[in-house]
């Protein structure tokens, strides 16, 4: 593992007309860290990774992911990310196999190399069972299985998970967790947002954002010692309250 | 960069022979709009249907009303409501002029007088009307003048090019190619688009590294495919089924459809950066098609429009496919004379598929 | 009642909070009554003529004035080129050339007898009938001013009387007609969006566990689509009345009491397709397919029934839109009353029963 950062993020801000979604977050991710991205809803996480992978122009800041600037380098970023959203984004009229195919294809990849990682990928995310059906008659759990292995054909370095798991069964959750720790292991860096705080404690590090601003960063473990809460939940709630609470001061 | 196009194209067919209804779009709406034309559209009068009032009751009058029936423009039959009542049967829709033939009528003819006949129309169809109380007006001198055994000695003998037989499906079948192509390219472009976009599909892709101008390459190569693949279909069709001759060069067809193509996939590109809904995508095409159609030629005469809609034809690009179109197949027209139209098209294809091209990729990047 | 009202009040915010939509409902009547009324002129005037003149005799330009001082032909910006008369043609820049050979002033003193020749386009087949039919018309008026005054022409004289609309106007013929389209587009064509609409987004299902029967939920969703399309076929009469001059002489009653029967037949099928359909793209294919394309091809709207093979002439006896048409251009134009339409007007509502009837037992057995 190199000591190079993943991702850093100077002072980044995002607005939409007057709303401030990001409003001026620095951060620095390590390589073959996983790193969880909490927030409440609309706190601005997915327009973070958005502009993280070059979806999305930054109004103000600077960042880096994989060592390439975001403004000028996007093409680089992608080649080096892998990216799997919180909407279903795979063709439903396409088989499991088809998808892949097609992704691979996009991603430069030729026919043979295609079939292989296909098949590595279909072993390692148990797809055998349902890979030769067209997507939209599968259930979301299985659908999620084949968005990540979407994401993971190019073998990317850093992978930007926005809420991988939500709409999925408890079992299903932990092995997803297994598969992340393991392309840990392998050096990949996993950037994941999630709403489960059960999985935000699998991570290294997390940080907390609220309301266009990162709140709290650190290990879980830490954070939970230093506002003495009795788990990440409790520290969430009232990270959340007591900053809702001082803007209602103010 | 080249794996990444055929990946998009091969995935764009598998979509299109995967879905039934875009199936049906692609198959059966060509045909059933070629038949549905090729039989409905005749803007030719004829089958007037005719109530006659025959007063005169004598051999010329019945000969006379005979002699209305030559050319299948009249359908003379007896008039089965009085007189006094023939409004009624204008009102109900089912006759369209009422011919009125006084007493008297031989008997005046065989002495070389003048005699006055009526004729009655539901001018609510000004077209048949003024045609048809035209034909009747010159049927009428020209049996007068055949009793007598008069003869004109200034006549004009006429040349007709190109479709002598006045076959309506003749005219009707190019109009539809240039329709086909300009609705299906146009709406299965901006529809596909616009799917990506509703189904997420499009922000997996835009996070690969394939550049905006292939992912547009990838977009649109199938459905010009698509495009020429239907015109072929409706000449097939046309050529088989309703006989219709094609005179000029086919490749130069296709070649010229081409071209036209830029401009067509070009608008559809662009009616995906405006909509965000399938149905939306559509409902844009389809207006646009109508307005297309109606100005472009297709079944009414752009010379008799009024002045300002004249004008408003030249930025409808269909209006110069449509003349390509009849002149090659109709008329076998060639390079040369189909020069202007061509320039025309080159200009609207650039200007329409780089300007939504440009604003497609900015969307996407 | 209220839960009716609350639907029927739901689906209005649907319409209006969308802007397309809202544009779809309220431009395209206009824009359509505009194409409708200007574009879709079927009487050919005006038409672009060429001549080649070998005579060049004071007779022969008088000829060539008779024709371009007609309404009928007027003057190419084009000339032809000698010895190629149909390059003008090719290039559309002309329908027809007149050829008036040499020896036509001598023949005419002589009362000898001589052709013009005329050369036509005839690839669009109207056109060319029109050419025919008003080129003869011009050179016999010609040929018989020019026999002495004492010769006796026997003849037929005509004494035309062209009722409701002598100005011969085509809008006349087709705005009215357009009503029919746009009725059957509202009612058809966006109620079967919506039903789908629902289904597709699950909110049909969430409405059906509500204490709501299939019935009472049917209603509260077209009842704003009734509104909506008499809305629309109001503007359109409007337009016809203040744009194209259309009269109106007949009972607006009466054509209110048949624009119910009919927005209830199109209404029908809408129900119908969004019974027999689960998405939004479907019922709208479908729509436009089952009804757009026979109201507007069917109808008489624009193409003349009579003139139609026997099967077609069969098919659009099923064709709500036909009888509408017929309908509406007799209470308008010709001022038709009940007894007149009596046939028509009972034949559009035996299509409306049958239509209902089966909307009825499709839907409530797919709903559930």
């Amino acid at each position: 593992m190199t000591e190079r950062p993943a991702v850093t993020i100077d002072n980044l801000s995002r607005h939409f007309d007057s709303f401030k979604a990001v409003d001026g977050i620095s951060l620095e991710v390590t390589s073959g860290e996983t790193f969880g991205f909490l927030g409440a809803n609309g706190a601005g996480k997915t327009t973070t990774i958005r502009m993280l992978c070059g979806l999305l122009a930054p109004t103000s800041g600077s960042g880096t992911v994989a060592g390439f600037d975001i403004y000028r380098q996007a093409e680089e970023i992608k080649k080096s990310i892998g990216y799997m959203s919180q909407k279903f984004s795979l063709y439903p009229d396409l088989t499991g196999k088809e998808n892949l195919s097609f992704y691979g294809a996009a991603y430069g990849m030729n026919g043979s190399s295609i079939a292989s990682r296909t098949e590595e990928l279909a072993e390692r995310l148990d797809l055998h069972d349902f890979i030769d059906r067209p997507t939209r008659s599968l259930p979301v759990g299985w659908r999620q299985r084949l968005a990540l292995g979407v994401s993971l054909l190019h073998r990317p370095r850093i992978l930007f998970l926005d809420e991988p798991t939500s709409g999925v069964d408890p079992v299903f959750r932990r092995k997803f967790w297994k598969i992340l720790y393991e392309l840990a292991e392998e050096g990949v860096t996993v950037f994941v947002t999630t709403h489960y705080m059960d999985e935000a404690e699998y991570c290294g590090r997390i940080s907390i954002m609220h309301q266009g601003k990162i709140v709290e960063v650190g290990q879980p473990f830490e954070l939970i010692q230093k506002h003495r809460a009795e788990n990440l939940e409790e520290l969430f709630i009232n990270l959340i309250n007591g900053r809702e609470a001082a803007n209602a001061e103010a | 960069m080249s794996e990444a196009f055929r990946g998009l194209v091969r995935k764009e067919f598998i979509q299109v022979f995967r879905d039934r209804n875009m199936l049906r779009i692609v198959f059966a709406v060509p045909i059933i709009q070629l038949l549905l034309f090729g039989y409905v559209v005749k803007l030719e009068v004829k089958n007037i249907r005719t109530d006659v009032y025959d007063f005169d009751q004598t051999r010329l009058s019945r000969e006379f009303v005979n002699s209305t029936s030559a050319g299948g423009y009249f359908l003379p039959t007896p008039a089965e409501t009085p007189l006094l009542n023939l409004e009624s049967s204008f009102q109900r829709g089912s006759r369209d002029m009422a011919l009125i033939i006084p007493d008297g009528f031989g008997k005046e003819l065989e002495s070389r007088g003048n005699i006055t006949i009526g004729l009655v129309a539901d001018g609510s169809d000004a077209n048949m009307t003024a045609i048809g109380t035209g034909y009747m007006t010159r049927m009428a001198q020209k049996y007068a003048r055949d009793v007598v055994g008069m003869r004109m000695p200034l006549n004009v003998k006429y040349n007709v090019l190109y479709n002598p037989e006045a076959e309506s499906v003749y005219f009707m079948v190019p109009g539809i190619v240039a329709t086909l192509l300009t609705m299906v390219t146009m709406m299965l472009t901006a529809m596909a688009i616009v799917r990506e976009r509703e189904s997420g599909t499009l922000e997996q892709l835009l996070v690969t590294p394939i550049s905006p101008y292939t992912l547009l390459a990838g977009k649109v190569f199938p459905f010009a495919i698509l495009g020429l693949f239907e015109i072929s279909l409706a000449l097939v069709v046309g050529v088989l089924w309703f006989d219709i001759p094609f005179v000029g060069s086919p490749l130069l067809l296709f070649a010229l459809s081409a071209l036209y193509l830029l401009t067509t996939l070009g608008m559809g590109l662009f009616f995906s950066t405006v909509t965000s809904t399938q149905q939306q995508a559509m409902f844009f095409a389809w207006f646009f098609s109508v307005f297309a159609i109606l100005t472009s030629g297709f079944f009414t005469p752009i010379f008799n429009m009024p002045q300002w809609l004249q004008y408003v034809t030249y930025i409808n690009p269909m209006r110069f496919f449509m003349n390509i179109v009849r002149g090659i197949m109709m008329k076998g027209a060639g390079l040369m004379e189909l020069l202007p139209d061509i320039y025309t098209l080159v200009i609207f294809g650039l200007v329409v598929f780089t300007f939504s091209a440009v604003r497609f990729s900015k969307r996407a990047s | 009642m209220l839960k009716l009202r609350f639907l029927a009040h739901k689906e209005f915010r649907h319409i209006l909070r969308d802007p397309r939509s809202l544009a779809i409902v309220v431009v395209m009547p206009i824009m359509m009554t505009f194409l409708y009324g200007y574009a879709i002129s079927l009487d050919v005037e005006n038409i672009m003529i060429g001549v080649v003149d070998y005579d060049n005799t004071p007779e022969s330009r008088q000829l060539i004035d008779h024709f371009y001082g007609s309404a009928y032909f007027s003057k190419p910006d084009a000339s032809p080129v000698d010895g190629d008369p149909e390059r003008i043609l090719l290039s559309s820049e002309a329908k027809a050339v007149l050829i008036i050979r040499s020896g036509f002033a001598r023949a005419l003193h002589e009362r000898s007898d001589f052709s013009l020749g005329m050369m036509v386009d005839g690839s669009d087949n109207t056109v060319a009938a029109a050419v025919q039919n008003y080129s003869s018309a011009i050179v016999s008026k010609f040929a018989l001013d020019q026999l002495p005054v004492d010769i006796e022409i026997p003849g037929i004289t005509i004494s035309t009387q062209v009722l409701y609309n002598p100005d011969l106007k085509s809008s006349h013929f087709f705005v009215p007609g357009l009503v029919a389209i746009i009725l059957m587009m509202i009612s058809a064509l966006l109620t079967s969006i919506t039903i789908a609409r629902e289904k597709e987004t699950g909110t049909m299902e969430q409405l059906l566990t509500a204490p709501v029967t299939p019935v009472q939920i049917i209603i509260g969703k077209i009842a704003p689509y009734i509104g909506l399309a008499l809305l629309d076929g109001i503007l359109v009469l409007v337009f016809a009345k203040i744009i194209f001059k259309v009269p109106f002489v007949g009972s607006y009653m009466l054509l209110l009491l048949f624009g119910l029967v009919y927005v209830s037949a199109a209404l029908s099928i809408g129900i119908l397709i969004s019974s027999l359909v689960k998405t939004q793209q479907v019922a709208m294919m479908s729509a436009l397919v089952a009804t757009l394309l026979p109201s507007v091809m069917l109808s008489g709207l624009i193409f003349a029934i009579r003139n139609m093979p026997p099967v077609l002439q069969g098919l659009a006896h099923i064709v709500p839109a036909k009888y509408f048409v017929t309908i509406i251009r007799g209470i308008m134009l010709k001022g038709a009353g009940l007894q007149t339409l009596a046939l028509n007007g009972l034949a559009l509502l035996a299509l409306m029963g049958v239509l209902m009837a089966i909307a009825a037992k499709k839907f409530n057995t797919r709903i559930d």
